[in-house]
């Protein structure tokens, strides 16, 4: 990569009290580019977004912005920065159909004050031709986002976060609680969006998920940087050990071939 | 949830219009998936059922009398509804109803002992207002600094509230009613806008009969060819020749309704509704043939299934005026049909076999349902011991005739097409007969001629549902947006125009020609005159559009402009008849009709609360936090600002409540409001809203707010004890409530 990185992070820290949640996390994420943060649970990958995503402020270290170091004080700066989350939860309310979804908190208006709409079939409009763009066709907007299926649902936030000119979607865990046709249908929208030019983080402890659509790799391992690998740097194997804790699982390793032995 | 819902296939259709994986649902479908629909069945279903049993619930006085209930309810239900929405309860709103009203009087009251701060209205209304936006305030602040449940914060509130009105009252005046608001500076001002009074007997317009009859008639027939419009597929280029059958039909009709309305006497009245038949169903043939595409039947093969249920269905309606004919309609006795000593054996009998069956049953020998047997058969002598004989013959007459319209409509969803077609207008025919058999039957004139008017209407509408089904290919597809925005333009000038003029006119008394001004009315008869001359201009202007389009354009959504032009013109049909006398009613009676102001603010509340839930932003982001605050405030809602501006609109309906009850009552009692939050919350659910938030209706609540003031004034109408009104109220909740469930669950599914 010769441009410069649109995302800078330098030695992210996180304190809670005395609680070290994230140490020295330093990582570039540029456009075009799936940066994947990888480790088991607990291991400080939730603190990192939310640092990212305005929702907590990094307690050291620097986060460069286009080349400008940035503190965001809330989710919404993040946004208007152009950094998007789709969080695991999705955001979503089930009982609210799909457009209003699409566009809640940003609805497009129309007349004069206090006689001011939503502009409902432009924002039906839009929301089916963005999932369409996404290779979604949605079969009725009016549809509550409650009644699609996981995959769908993913879809409607990823289509979201690009509509409203995100720079950089973060993916909290999109796969967990998929099956294993849905993950590959989310790994594919992952693509298309790196495709289209955005930077895409994506948040995972599948290293199965990650590796194939990942350009570059950030392990976390109770709360410190493992390090940050590009592609070429690491296989699905090294990966799988580190995030793990490579010599603790090969050491489990041992002992069930031991115990098998016996 | 379907697993594999994205295959390659689906993912690669592109979003172009119709989508062919969704099945299109007609204008009655959907109506029926709305929230609020459990809500209006009750209405109709409550109204009939106190009409029937009542002299005086039907009429103008007794709408007045419910109204007025519904109003002081209404106001409230609609905010307090879209508060649930939102998620949150407001215990504290019936108190602060009442905490209104006392301060009001308090502030207003002459200084000395025993008074208060003798403060002029025009000063301490304002400061009421403020002091119920800062409860509201408060409310929300609280529920949202604190996150604790709004459950426990208003009733916190709602302690603080009823003990500060007591309190307040007590050191004050040393009494818990305070009194003599009307002694205040500016009490006419504001006695005009809370406390005002439509006395109907002071308006007469000889005009009414004929206003209502042609608005009636319209909307009618506007909202049958909207159904239409929006459920049949339209013909790409409009068949012309087809107009003149129109325009025929059209003027038979009209020449019917006018003979109808002109004539007297039974042979004119059957000759005039043949030819008001005649006329609709040949307007509605011309029509269909002009608009939309024509249907194509197979000849599908006769089966006899069909035609057994079609001749059974023929039969038990004909079985049913036997039974009504052969059986003694005077004979009041009990009906007692198995004799004294057999019915008590069989009662005895079935007693015993229930408690043996039950046994069996709990040990596993037979199913669960077996005990029911025995129950059927105990009851067969204790229901021959409490019906008369009389009452027999009214259920065996009502069943017999429901069961075989019933069984023709399961032979219609049997047949072919064609056949269809025959067998389903054997159903109007059926109701046809039903009706001259009531008119002949019936010895009140309710019955006699209103009953029979609703099912000979009910039958044309069904006739020519049918007719339309059988000459017009369905649709496929929803209907595009209708592009109106000149005329709702236009409407709106022409509404606003008419407004002020009236304003002019009637506060410089010039007397206008259509309603006759009487300066002592005040300003709300202004208000009220002129909003009903505006309201009928503006609808004659966007009508006079949504025709001009029908016409002029190919426009295949204009259906949806036609069904609120329609429901409009029946609004106002029916406030025409509400708030006019004509001199033969005036001269008939004695009795005076009131409308109070609050029934205004209630439909404005109403009108209001509905827009802004599903067309504006903040009803958008209601529905939002109430459904997933936490993904409403991650993707830029501010949560906490639309909960507080929810408490705030609860708080300013409060008082609202307020000031009607202090004007209305001069007197108020510092526990006036108290406990009616349940019934706010409850109308709200009977509306449609869902307990945990994120789901309901602002049109609900106040639907549902109608028929708590039905039901309550309706039991004193009929004539039955008073004591039994919670009884009726609670299985009204409980009814409602699963009605609205299972609306819920089908509207998903559906989806």
């Amino acid at each position: 990569m010769t441009e410069t990185p649109f995302l800078e992070l330098e030695n992210i820290s996180k304190y809670y009290g005395n609680i070290i949640a994230l140490k020295g996390v330093t990582t570039n994420v540029s456009p075009g580019e799936v940066t994947c943060v990888l480790g088991d649970n607990g291991a400080g990958k939730s603190t990192f977004i939310k640092i990212l995503a305005g929702v907590h402020q990094q307690s050291e270290g620097e986060f460069r912005l286009e080349g400008k170091s940035v503190m965001f004080d809330s989710p919404r700066d993040a946004l208007g920065c152009g950094i998007a989350t789709v969080y695991q939860d999705l955001a979503m309310v089930p009982l609210m159909s799909v457009w209003r979804n699409f566009f809640l908190g940003a609805e497009p208006k129309t007349g004069i004050w206090p006689f001011r709409v939503i502009d409902i079939p432009k924002a039906k409009r839009v929301a089916k031709e963005e999932m369409a763009k996404m290779g979604i066709d949605i079969r009725d907007t009016e549809q509550p986002v409650g009644t699609l299926s996981g995959g769908e649902r993913q879809s409607v936030a990823i289509a979201r976060a690009g509509y409203f000119g995100a720079k950089v979607l973060i993916l909290d865990e999109p796969t967990s609680a998929l099956g294993v046709k849905q993950s590959g249908v989310v790994l594919r929208r992952i693509v298309e969006a790196r495709d289209r030019g955005l930077a895409v983080i994506f948040i995972t402890h599948n290293p199965n998920h990650a590796y194939p659509v990942g350009d570059r790799f950030v392990i976390l391992n109770r709360g410190a940087s493992m390090g940050n690998f590009s592609k070429s740097e690491i296989s699905q194997t090294e990966l799988t050990q580190m995030m793990a804790g490579g010599a603790e699982l090969e050491a489990l390793q041992h002992e069930l071939a031991s115990a098998v032995g016996e | 949830m379907n697993d594999d819902v994205l295959t390659d296939e689906q993912e690669s259709l592109a979003a172009t219009g119709d989508d062919e994986r969704l099945a299109f649902r007609g204008p009655i479908q959907t109506v029926l998936t709305r929230p609020e629909i459990g809500a209006m069945l009750g209405v109709v279903a409550v109204w009939l059922l106190f009409w029937l049993v009542s002299g005086s619930f039907g009429t103008v006085g007794g709408t007045a009398n419910y109204l007025d209930v519904a109003a002081i309810l209404g106001i409230m239900a609609v905010p307090v509804a879209l508060l649930m929405i939102g998620g949150e309860f407001d215990l504290s709103s019936g108190s602060m109803t009442g905490a209104t009203a006392v301060l009001v009087v308090l502030l207003s009251k002459s200084v000395g002992p025993y008074g208060g701060a003798g403060l002029s209205l025009h000063i301490a209304v304002p400061l009421v207002f403020a002091f119920a936006l800062l409860i509201g305030w408060f409310n929300g602040t609280m529920v949202e600094k604190t996150s604790l449940p709004s459950f426990i914060v208003t009733l916190g509130t709602f302690f603080i509230l009823i003990g500060g009105k007591l309190g307040v009252a007590k050191l004050f005046t040393d009494k818990v009613i305070v009194e003599g608001l009307d002694e205040a500076a500016g009490y006419r001002f504001w006695n005009d806008l809370f406390g005002a009074v439509w006395l109907r007997n002071n308006h007469p317009w000889d005009g009414r009969d004929w206003a209502w009859a042609i608005l009636l008639i319209v909307g009618g027939v506007g909202l049958l060819l909207s159904v239409f419009d929006l459920t049949f597929k339209h013909r790409r280029n409009r068949n012309v020749t087809a107009l003149p059958i129109l325009l025929a039909g059209t003027a038979i009709g009209v020449g019917g309704v006018i003979g109808l309305l002109t004539s007297e006497g039974t042979t004119s009245d059957v000759i005039f509704a043949v030819v008001v038949g005649v006329g609709v169903i040949d307007g509605v043939i011309g029509w269909c043939r002009w608009r939309y595409e024509p249907a194509d039947h197979p000849a599908g093969e006769q089966s006899r299934r069909v035609l057994l249920l079609a001749g059974a269905g023929v039969v038990t309606v004909l079985a049913a005026i036997t039974v009504a004919a052969v059986m003694d309609a005077n004979n009041d006795n009990d009906l007692n049909f198995l004799g004294g000593s057999l019915g008590r054996v069989v009662f005895l009998a079935g007693v015993a076999a229930m408690g043996v069956l039950a046994i069996l049953a709990v040990n596993g020998k037979v199913s669960q349902s077996t005990p029911a047997i025995g129950a059927a058969v105990s009851a067969v002598p204790a229901v021959s011991y409490l019906v008369t004989f009389q009452a027999a013959r009214a259920i065996l007459f009502v069943a017999l005739s429901l069961a075989g319209l019933f069984l023709i409509a399961a032979a219609m969803r049997a047949a072919a097409a064609r056949t269809a077609f025959a067998v389903s207008m054997l159903v109007p025919l059926m109701m046809v007969v039903l009706a001259l058999f009531i008119r002949s039957e019936g010895d009140s004139r309710k019955i006699r001629v209103e009953v029979m008017s609703g099912i000979l209407l009910a039958a044309l509408a069904l006739a020519s549902m049918s007719v339309a089904r059988f000459l017009s290919a369905p649709r496929s597809s929803a209907a595009a947006h209708s592009e109106l925005g000149q005329w709702t333009r236009r409407a709106a000038i022409a509404g606003a125009a008419a407004f002020v003029i009236s304003l002019i006119f009637e506060f410089g008394d010039f007397g206008p020609a259509l309603l006759d001004a009487h300066a002592e009315n005040g300003t709300a008869y202004t208000i009220v005159a002129s909003v009903f001359k505006a309201g009928l201009v503006a609808l004659g202007v966007y009508a006079t559009g949504v025709i001009v389009r029908v016409f002029t354009t190919h426009d295949e959504g204009i259906g949806k402009a036609l069904a609120s032009v329609s429901i409009a013109a029946l609004g106002l049909g029916l406030a025409a008849k509400l708030l006019f006398i004509t001199t033969l009613e005036a001269e008939a009676t004695q009795a005076v009709t009131r409308f109070r102001v609050s029934v205004l603010y209630y439909l404005v509340f109403a009108a209001i609360g509905a827009w802004m839930l599903v067309r504006t932003q903040f009803g958008s982001w209601t529905f939002a936090v109430g459904g997933n605050k936490e993904a409403s405030r991650s993707v830029g809602v501010p949560a906490a600002h639309t909960k507080t501006t929810l408490f705030m609109l609860v708080s300013s309906a409060a008082f609202v409540t307020g000031m009607v009850i202090a004007f209305r009552l001069n007197s108020v009692q510092s526990n006036v409001g108290d406990g009616n939050e349940f019934r706010y919350i409850i109308v709200a659910v009977v509306g449609g809203c869902l307990l945990t938030g994120g789901y309901g209706s602002a049109a609900g609540a106040a639907i549902g707010a109608l028929i708590w003031g039905m039901i309550t004034q309706g039991i004193g109408f009929a004539g039955w004890n008073t004591d039994w009104r919670f009884l009726v109220l609670g299985f009204l909740l409980l009814v409602a409530v699963i009605v609205n469930n299972y609306v819920r669950g089908r509207a998903e599914r559906v989806k």
